[in-house]
This record gives C-alpha cells, structure tokens and sequence, in this order.
C-alpha cells in the first residue's frame, strides 16, 4: 500500500469567534438610553454594536456572543434581524448576576471554545475605531503569546488604566490603574485577542480582566499589546460621543469619501441617510450625522451633531454640540447648544433656547432652559 | 322599581402612561395608580371608599395603560373585595367625559340610577355615601365635590340651593374659592349630555364653511368630533341650568400629581387609618419589635430589626429589611429595600430593590411640592456605605460611592 501524504489546503475557511462585551444598564448615555439598550442607540446613523459586528465579519470571524445582563429580549430581536443580513451568528450571553469584566467570558465559555484552538476576539461595546482586527491577528500569531491587548495612546492617561509595556516588542511588564505619577501613556482599549487557555485563568464569579486576569498573564510574560492605529474613542458618554462622532467622520474622510454628503451646503464632515431630506439655504456641518427619515427644514444650521431616526428640525433653527432623539422635533428659531440631549419623542417649540438641557423621553419643552438641567 | 334596587356604578379614571412625566421616576417601573400609598396601591383607595357604598355593583378603570399592567391587581381586588372591578382601556384620547361616553354600554350593563366618577390621583376622605344623599336632593344631573381652598377655585356655588353657578378652568383672577375635587355623581342623563355635545360640533362644523382665520380662532379647531372635556364641553356649559350641584366638604384633600405629593398623601391616608383601620397600623415599643413613632405601616413579610425607630409616617413594603439601629423618618420604602445598619432616611422615597448602605443618610427638606423637596431614589440604587443623599432625585440602577446634594443623577 503506498503512503500518500495529503496536504490540506486550507481555503481561508478559519470559523473566528468573538464576543462583545455589552454590560449594564448604559447610564451615563441617558436619556438616549432609556428608550433602547446602549448597544442599540444610534453612531453615525447605524445602532453602536453593528460597527463592531460588521468589523468582526469583515475578517471572518463566523460567531459573536453578546455577553448581556439586560433587556435581552429587545436585544434579541434586533439580533434576528442582522443575522439575516449580515450572515453572522449571534447569540446572547446573560449574565444573572454582574460578573464584572472578565466573568462574562466564563459564562461564555462553552460559546467560545469549539476544539479548533483558534483565538477569539473580545470587544468592548463602548468603543470605537478603526477595528484593525487583521493586523491584530498577525501581531498574536508573530508573538506566539497567549493574550493580545489593544492599547491608545491618550493625553491624560492618569484618568485611566496604564498599560506598560516594552517598547519594542509589546510585551506588558504591568497595568497601572490610575496612576498618580507618569508610567506611560498608553490604556487599555478595549479590544483583545485571545487564545482559548486564558478561559482556564477565568473562574465563573465577577472578575475584573484588568486587575486579575491580565496581570497574571503578564506576569507569566504571555501578554504582549499593539499600539492601536487610528481613531480611538469611549462613546458611553454624551460629550465622547459627539468627539467620537468627529473622529469616525473623520476616518470616513480618509477612506471613502463616497459615503459623506458632498455640495454647497455642507462644510467638513457630514453623514446623511439616503432617506433624509434637506431644505434650502441649510448648512450642516462639520461634524454631523442625520438619520433615516430625518426632515432638515430649510435655513437650518447644524454642527457638531447628531441627530436621530425620523427628527423634524424646523426652519431656522440652529443646533450645535448635541444629540437629538429619535422621533424628536425641534421649532422654528429654536437654538440648541452645549451638550444639549433631547431624548425620544422630544418637541422643543418654536424659538426656545435650550443651553445644555437634557430632556427626558416623551416631553414638550415650550420655554427656554438657561443653563445646564435635566427635564424629567 | 324600589328605591332600595337601585344600582350604583363607580368609574375611577386612571390617566396613562406618556401623559403622567410629572410622576418619574417611580412611575418608570410602575403605572402610577399602582404606586403604593400608605401600604396600598393608590387606587385601591377610592377602589376601597367605592365599596362602602351600599348597591354598589361594579367598579370600572378607565385609562390608557397596557390591560397587562392592570390584569393582576384587578383580578385580585375583585377577589377580596367580591365585588367586579375592570380594567377598560381606552384607545385614543377622547376627553375625559368622551371616554365615559365611550364605554357607555358597558358602564350601563346593570342599568344604574347613578355613576360615581372619581380621579385615581385625588387623595381624599371620599365621602361618597354622603355625596350621594345629597345629590339625591338635589335632583339634578350631576354634582361635583367641592372644597374651599386657598387657590383660585373654579366653581361658584348657590349658597343656599348648592347649584353650580358658574365654572370656569384654570382662572387667572379670582372667580371663587371653592376648587374641583374631582369627584362627580352623575345619573344616566349625563350620556346625553355627552352626545349633545359631540353632536352640536358636528352640526357647527357642517353648517359653516370656516376661513382659514377664522377656523384658527375656534376654540373647538383642534378636537375631533368625540372628544369631550369635563370641564370645559360639560360642567361649564350646563351651568346655571339647574341641572350642576355642588357637594362641599371640610377633610382632607390632595392631588396626586409628583412623588414629593404621594410622600405627603401616604401620610394623610395613615393618619386616617388610625380612625378607620387602626389594625393595619405598626405598633412597638422597642424590646421585642422596633420602636414605632406615630402613624407607621409595615407589611407583614417585612423585618424590622428591633433597635431600629420607625416613624412617624413612615410605610415599609413587602420584603423589606431595616437593619439594626437604622432610623426611618418621613419615607415610602418600597418592595425588597434593604436598609443597613445605623442608616437613616428622612423625606424620602426608596425604590424597589434598592440597597442604603451601613451609616448613610439619605435624607431632603421635606417640602412636597418643591422639584428637589423630597429624595427620590429610583428603582436598584445601591448607596453605598456611609454615602449621604440630600435633595437629590436618582434614576434607577444607580450606584452612589460619593456623597451628592441637590442634583439629579441620570
């Protein structure tokens, strides 16, 4: 009998699994926030996980578990939805109890390891980039380590976890949680890649991956982080979603100016849905995305903004720095600025001035707010 | 048919979901009739005053909520009280007399001489046998309760005859000093009221071709045919036609209308248990049970650490556990709270499910009609240990690790 030696090809057919961290109730993004779960609420005109999940399918990975603890059955139907269109699985983690930030991988684990040994990618919703996941993968498999960690370089890293690390090749030495004097400038971004072994590190009980699990992998010198290349941003707070919301703009801009609005009324960077329509004599921009459905009224000024599905924006007005809720209308003359946040189904009446008013769902709002308030 | 058959219907208007913002952020969770007073769901207590009433043979909600929201109560009210109370939602907004007019066939199924009409967020003594009686008297159409008040009162009154004089909403001047309280008799001629009106705008409508101007001045431009206010479409025109009385009394009266308001209204409906359901109210002198100051409700699956002081007007929920030397002054503690040891609450209401942590204070001014007068924490906040809460109105599922005064916390 003679000995053939087959060689097997494979065809790029390696079925990557991720999962994304979607965690708690979304406070700080309220009100948005109390209308739909945080992964849900609108970036630049698409709900904030489908960035992460186009990123993750665009470099095969064939899975994603959302590790969730809250209103999983909204979540769920949206899911359904995106499955179809997208061709990905996704399937839903629960957390019954918070198990902090390394538990949910745990309870996933069964999700995650599927015998291949291929690593699986975790995510922080929170985050936007530019998802270098291909360059990331390269630089796990170049290493030969066991955890790959994305960090960005910040100005004020004291306020975050600091990552040190040797320059040259990457490998973490130790984490810093919020140091008082300098040890580096690059955090923690949120974005990892990890080899399957690191679930046995992982007990199923709240845990946090900064504080146990990393520091124990880099202590076994196995940790190594990528410099993370482009944009960087934490949108879980209204004011960094709006920098966020200029970065990936941004970023558009560098890449493929097909999808931004281009004409003589627009300065900078502007994101508009094929479906909204924009009146006369309007300027929109920088810095702006308009949902689907949107009517932008005409002599309407619009910066620094976004503004979401279905919002009528009245002749005349002017809206800077701030998020308008789904459904929402804002008056005739009305000026709207500093981090004003109109939740759903909002009606700000004609000529009223909001500086920094932060409106609850389902209110009509028909005298000016002064200075920075909460409307319930 | 004897007087003694005569059959007598109640409908308790609930209001609904978008309308009620004033009622955040309890009412996030739970409807606001829902929302406990003085141990009870709000509504259960003209529910309860209803059920006094002799001949009595059902009890109607009428509102915009989801039938879900309402099924479990109604079901299990029905059952204690053994006397039928259905939840009837409305479909869009008719007015609050044209939503009486809409579910008039049913309203009228056990054909009523009368049909009581209350407000769900009116807190009151609901003299309603009284009411009755005197409307009876007067034999007139309807009659609505009244009280002097330091406001601008709505209703003008014959001293002597007690028919309405005269109604007008919301007065800038001075018309009376005799307000609104929300609660109405009616006899069954009130439908044909109702649909005269609707009636009469029809025929407006059809008779004159409007211009554009002068449609813009109409009062009536902006309602659909079927919508039918109280006050204005009924209590103001009828009027000074001998068919309106009016009913004073001299107890108790509140509206419902915020959570600092409901603080107060619990307090009201304690204090009246000491006269009317003494049995329902906490006692305890500090040796075996906690030491209960004044008028204190607390549900029997509550437990409540014998060296904590409770009180006064203080009503503890279902699950609730006060741990030892706490302190609760002033406060609504809802289902499932835990309140640590040797914290203190003042003028506060605590959500569901919320933790106040060993030696923290959560605590307000205590004025109830002030936006920040009484502390409000929403559903699931954890205060932590020895973290204090003055004036401040937190959002659910918030954890507070540092102190805050005044503030909202989204």
């Amino acid at each position: 009998m003679s000995a053939f030696r087959i060689e097997f090809h494979f065809l790029g057919v390696i079925k990557m699994k991720a999962l994304i961290l979607v965690g708690g109730f979304g406070t700080r993004l309220r009100p948005l926030t109390l209308s739909v779960p945080k992964p849900l609420v609108d970036f630049a005109n698409k709900p904030m996980i489908l960035h992460q999940i186009e990123a993750l399918k665009a470099i095969g990975v064939t899975e994603v578990v959302l590790a969730i603890n809250y209103q999983p059955e909204v979540m769920l139907n949206f899911l359904k939805e995106f499955e179809k269109k997208l061709g990905i699985k996704i399937t839903c983690s629960q957390e019954t109890e918070p198990l902090g930030t390394a538990g949910p991988l745990a309870l996933a684990r069964d999700k995650l390891i599927d015998g291949s040994g291929e690593p699986f990618f975790v995510l922080n919703s929170d985050v936007i980039s530019e998802y270098p996941l291909k360059e990331m993968i390269s630089f796990h498999k170049g290493h030969g380590g066991e955890a790959s960690i994305m960090v960005t370089k910040v100005d004020e890293p004291s306020k975050y976890g600091v990552v040190v690390m040797e320059e040259t090749t990457g490998k973490v030495e130790r984490f810093v949680e919020k140091p008082k004097t300098f040890v580096g400038n690059k955090i923690n971004a949120g974005i990892y890649l990890l080899n399957p072994s690191v679930l046995d590190r992982i007990e199923l009980r709240p845990t946090s991956i900064e504080k146990e699990v990393f520091p124990n992998i880099a202590a076994a010198n196995k940790l190594y982080a990528m410099v993370l290349p482009g944009f960087w941003m934490d949108i879980g707070q209204p004011k960094d979603y709006i920098t966020g919301l200029r970065f990936y703009l941004d970023s558009l801009r560098k890449r493929s100016s097909a999808e931004l609005a281009s004409g003589s009324h627009f300065i900078g960077n502007v994101l508009v849905d094929e479906s909204a329509v924009i009146g006369d004599g309007c300027l929109i921009g920088p810095d702006v995305a308009i949902g689907p459905g949107c009517v932008i009224e005409s002599g309407v000024r619009l910066s620094r903004c976004s503004i979401m599905r279905g919002v009528r924006i009245k002749k005349h007005a002017c809206v800077s720095n701030s998020i308008i809720g789904w459904h929402s209308t804002v008056g005739r003359w009305a000026r709207l600025e500093n981090m004003t946040i109109l939740g759903e189904d909002v009606h700000l009446g004609d000529e009223v001035y909001s500086n920094g008013g932060v409106v609850l769902p389902h209110k009509e709002i028909k005298s000016s707010i002064l200075k920075p308030e909460i409307v319930m | 048919m004897e007087i003694s058959e005569q059959k007598v219907v109640a409908v308790i208007m609930v209001g609904g979901p978008t309308k009620g913002t004033r009622f955040r952020p309890l009412s996030f969770n739970t409807p606001k009739p829902l929302f406990p007073l003085a141990g009870q769901p709000m509504v259960h207590h003209p529910i309860s005053a209803c059920k006094r009433i002799s001949n009595l043979a059902q009890i109607f909600l009428i509102g915009f909520f989801e039938e879900r929201e309402f099924t479990l109560y109604v079901s299990s009210i029905s059952n204690e009280l053994k006397i039928p109370v259905r939840y009837l939602k409305e479909d869009k907004p008719r007015g609050s007399a044209g939503g009486l007019y809409y579910f008039r066939n049913i309203i009228m199924e056990d054909n009523p001489s009368h049909i009581f009409l209350l407000n769900c967020d009116v807190c009151c003594s609901f003299p309603l046998t009284n009411m009755l009686e005197a409307h009876k008297r007067y034999g007139g159409m309807g009659t609505v309760s009244a009280e002097t008040a330091n406001q601008f009162g709505e209703l003008v009154a014959d001293p002597i005859t007690k028919e309405l004089l005269h109604y007008t909403e919301k007065p800038e001047t001075f018309v009376s000093d005799l307000i609104n309280c929300g609660l109405y008799i009616f006899t069954p001629d009130i439908f044909t009221a109702i649909q005269e009106v609707s009636t009469h705008r029809e025929d407006q409508a059809n008779l004159r071709h409007l211009s554009t101007f002068e449609a813009l001045q109409s009062p009536t431009r902006a309602f659909p045919l079927d919508f039918v206010r109280l006050d204005q479409d009924i209590l103001s025109p009828f009027a000074g036609k001998k068919q309106l009385y009016t009913y004073e009394t001299m107890d108790f009266w509140e509206q419902i209308k915020t959570p600092g308001m409901s603080l107060k209204c619990s307090g009201l409906y304690l204090s009246q248990f000491r006269f009317t359901s003494p049995d329902l109210l906490a006692g305890g002198d500090g040796t075996r049970s906690a030491l209960i100051v004044g008028d204190v409700y607390v549900h029997p699956s509550a437990k409540v650490h014998p060296t904590a002081k409770i009180g006064p007007n203080v009503s503890i929920s279902a699950n609730v556990r006060v741990g030892a030397g706490a302190r609760l002054i002033n406060c609504i503690v809802l289902d499932d709270v835990e309140v640590q040891e040797n914290a203190v609450v003042i003028n506060s209401i605590v959500g569901w499910k919320s933790s106040i942590g060993k030696w923290s204070r959560v605590q307000a001014d205590g004025d109830y009609n002030a936006k920040l007068g009484i502390t409000i924490l929403g559903e699931a906040v954890m205060v932590e240990d020895e973290v204090v809460v003055i004036n401040s109105i937190v959002l659910p599922n918030k954890t507070l690790n540092l102190s805050v005064q005044d503030e909202i916390i989204l």
